[in-house]
């Protein structure tokens, strides 16, 4: 997918989106503005506000796309092998699963693949303790003892799974 | 927390004086008026100051401290998508889009209103088109300024509306740089 390399179009797309519903925004605004109480049994300026509204709901939901889309860049670079790319699927399969938020995220992917504390502390510009406290939210939430449990666990998936790609995304 | 020096004296006179300026025009004085006209000339005199300020001043209020930057923009955003914290000392990627954006915009305003004054274009209808609709612009900008700043400062526990008065950044421990 060609998207998955070029997050440029969607963010171009978002910015310009978002300049669509501001303008319109401010139309349906300056149109209740004029046309006062009438305004709230006009069908015409109900339109254009659930129109607005829908705009701005599909630029939320692309804004999350794209941040889901960037994590994955930022661990997987260039997609070298099929396996990669599945056992990326895995990984975001289990972290959606398991509830983790962004940053938990990016410091079990560093985990993951075998960076220490203080390399992520460092690849992410925060404090060890940071990280430590990251950490201990991932193995709770996995329900784990440690990064070896948690590694097993990841690997046993792809493993034992007849189909390695579940979710082809 | 270490302490860093950021804002010259030039660039924070110059930014609050830009607020209160353009609050002034956009939002009190009469158009018609010679108040807006002469508050209109000032913010005109602190652009081109601070566009000479971008060439010759301190480290980081130059341009060449925050050329427009693609990759950074980039970098910028997956570090909030995975909630990363390395800190820009100077503007950071989009913050510096913004202030080129503000800088420019400002500067056309400044330009459709003079020429508003001028026999040759007095009374032109799309020279006020123009106007009003940058100025517009502008304000859509501040807001995103606005909220943009509050978020990253949330986002990285640095007070940047503080740096922007004190001229001072106070990175919490442990944050790594961009020196």
């Amino acid at each position: 997918m060609t998207a998955k390399n070029q997050p440029w179009l969607i963010i171009l797309l978002i910015a310009a989106q978002i300049l669509c519903a501001a303008y319109f925004l401010l139309d349906a605004l300056s149109d209740g503005q004029e046309l006062g109480m009438p305004a709230v049994t006009s069908i015409h300026f109900h339109f254009e506000l659930v129109a607005t509204l829908s705009l701005i709901l599909a630029i939320v939901i692309e804004g999350r796309l794209l941040m889901a889309l960037l994590r994955r860049k930022a661990h997987l670079e260039r997609q070298v092998s099929l396996a990669a790319g599945a056992f990326q699927d895995i990984i975001e399969d289990h972290f959606q699963r398991w509830g983790l938020t962004p940053s938990e995220q990016d410091v079990a992917n560093f985990t993951i693949k075998g960076f220490s504390i203080p390399e992520i502390a460092e690849l992410r510009g925060s404090a060890e303790g940071t990280v430590k406290s990251h950490l201990n939210g991932i193995y709770r939430k996995a329900g784990v003892s440690g990064r070896g449990a948690l590694l097993s666990l990841l690997i046993e998936d792809l493993i034992v799974s007849p189909d390695p790609a579940p979710s082809a995304g | 927390m270490t302490e860093h020096r950021i804002w010259d004296p030039f660039v924070r006179v110059f930014h609050w004086a830009l607020v209160g300026l353009f609050a002034a025009n956009a939002l009190y004085t009469n158009p018609e008026k010679t108040p807006h006209e002469y508050i209109g000339y000032t913010i005109a005199a602190l652009v081109g100051l601070r566009m000479i300020w971008g060439l010759i001043g301190s480290r980081h209020a130059r341009f060449s401290d925050f050329l427009p930057s693609m990759s950074g923009v980039l970098q910028q955003i997956t570090d909030i998508a995975t909630g990363r914290h390395r800190i820009h000392l100077g503007h950071t990627p989009l913050g510096a889009l913004m202030i080129y954006n503000l800088i420019a915009t400002i500067a056309g305003i400044c330009l459709t209103g003079w020429m508003m004054t001028t026999n040759t274009f007095w009374g032109v209808d799309w020279v006020e088109k123009t106007h009003e609709v940058l100025v517009t612009w502008a304000e859509i900008s501040v807001v995103l300024h606005v909220v943009a700043v509050i978020w990253e400062s949330r986002r990285t526990g640095i007070n940047l509306p503080r740096a922007m008065v004190t001229g001072v950044k106070r990175i919490p421990e442990g944050h790594s740089t961009d020196a």
